[in-house]
């Protein structure tokens, strides 16, 4: 008995040989694990062609094949417009009307030309209604047609600064009363507020041109400026 | 940008040199050129006060006096239609009274044209230079 039941219990270890081998059951829950075999995504069935016509409302609607996916609708691009750039064109255009010779242009455009009014300069401009403004340029604004130039002086010993489209058609003429004998090293002098840089009034100086100026040109007043 | 407590120059021989500003009359924003408010007087020129009493120039507000005023620089910088910008560099007021004309007879220093066109002309023909 003894002798049977060891030699049973021997050949029990080729039980593993005769039995199929287990295999990992398949994913059905939808996670995947790292233990999990990738399988590759079903092909897609394709629709039954002969299905009757009542039974198309029971597939989901996905399926149907009356609806395919969207068509996006392609148009055409834009004409191109008739300039490349038409704020540019814009602004030349306006500035062609307001300063039709370019002398103010040139006149202001201090990067460009070197005889334009500078910071530091003391320029006169006089307006259409007559009253003149005379002061120290503090800075030029150089914005195309929007080009602005900030004058400084003191009246009544009160400090009035004024900023002045030089395009303006307001702007019946603008004199360079004084160059700046060193040039600035600055493009916008507004430590000239303070008191200690403060160059006071100058009222005096554009006198004095005025002066001058009458005496070249003669007793008329006003005109262009002769420098 | 004058509003409570703005210390503004006056600039006209009524008697008052500073004037502190308490009220913006029919705005509800800091006051600017060519409108009223009201002052208190904090300085006041010193000339015919004590000495002589009835001198001819002698202070017609004083110290502590409550005052209309109208607003005639404004060192916030201004933008006139045609699109320049015009700054003084100090606040300065002229005293009126309740009817709108001013209290002094003459006026030091330079003015705001804008005052024209708010019925404060009187103000801007009393002024030696506007800009």
């Amino acid at each position: 008995m003894a002798n049977s039941s060891s030699i049973l219990q021997q050949l029990g270890c080729f039980r593993s040989l005769l039995t199929k081998p287990r295999v990992t059951p398949v994913n059905t829950t939808g996670r995947r694990m790292l233990t999990t075999a990738w399988s590759a995504k079903p092909a897609p069935i394709p629709f039954p062609k002969e299905l009757p016509e009542q039974f198309h409302d029971q597939i989901p609607k996905r399926f149907r094949p009356d609806l395919a996916p969207k068509k996006i609708k392609i148009y055409p691009p834009p004409a191109q417009p008739k300039c490349k750039d038409p704020i540019d064109f814009i602004a030349q255009t306006q500035l062609q009307k307001l300063d039709p010779s370019g002398k103010r242009r040139e006149l202001f455009d201090y990067r460009r030309h070197a005889r334009s009014v500078k910071p530091g300069d003391i320029i006169r401009v006089t307006f259409k209604n007559g009253d003149p403004f005379a002061g120290v340029v503090l800075s030029i604004k150089l914005r195309g047609a929007d080009t602005s130039v900030l004058m400084r002086n003191q009246l009544t010993r009160v400090g009035v600064e004024m900023s002045v489209k030089v395009f303006s058609p307001n702007v019946e003429s603008v004199e360079i009363v004084q160059r700046t004998q060193k040039r600035k090293r600055r493009a916008r002098l507004y430590y000239l507020r303070q008191p200690r840089h403060d160059m006071g009034s100058v009222e005096n100086l554009v006198a004095n041109y005025l002066r001058q100026k009458r005496a070249l040109t003669g007793a008329k007043m006003g005109g262009n400026r002769k420098r | 940008m004058i509003q409570l407590k703005t210390m503004l120059n006056c600039i006209d021989n009524s008697g008052a040199a500073v004037v502190e500003c308490v009220q913006v009359l029919k705005k509800k924003r800091p006051a600017t050129v060519g409108d009223r408010i009201v002052v208190v007087v904090q300085k006041q020129r010193n000339f015919g006060s004590d000495s002589t009493g009835n001198s001819g120039i002698a202070n017609k507000v004083r110290r502590g006096d409550i005052r209309h005023a109208v607003v005639v620089r404004a060192r916030k910088e201004m933008q006139r239609p045609d699109g320049s910008i015009v700054r003084f560099d100090d606040n300065a007021c002229v005293l009126i009274n309740k009817a709108g004309e001013p209290i002094g007879t003459r006026m030091n220093g330079v003015v705001a044209t804008e005052l024209r066109g708010r019925q404060w002309s009187k103000i801007l023909s009393l002024a030696p230079m506007h800009v």
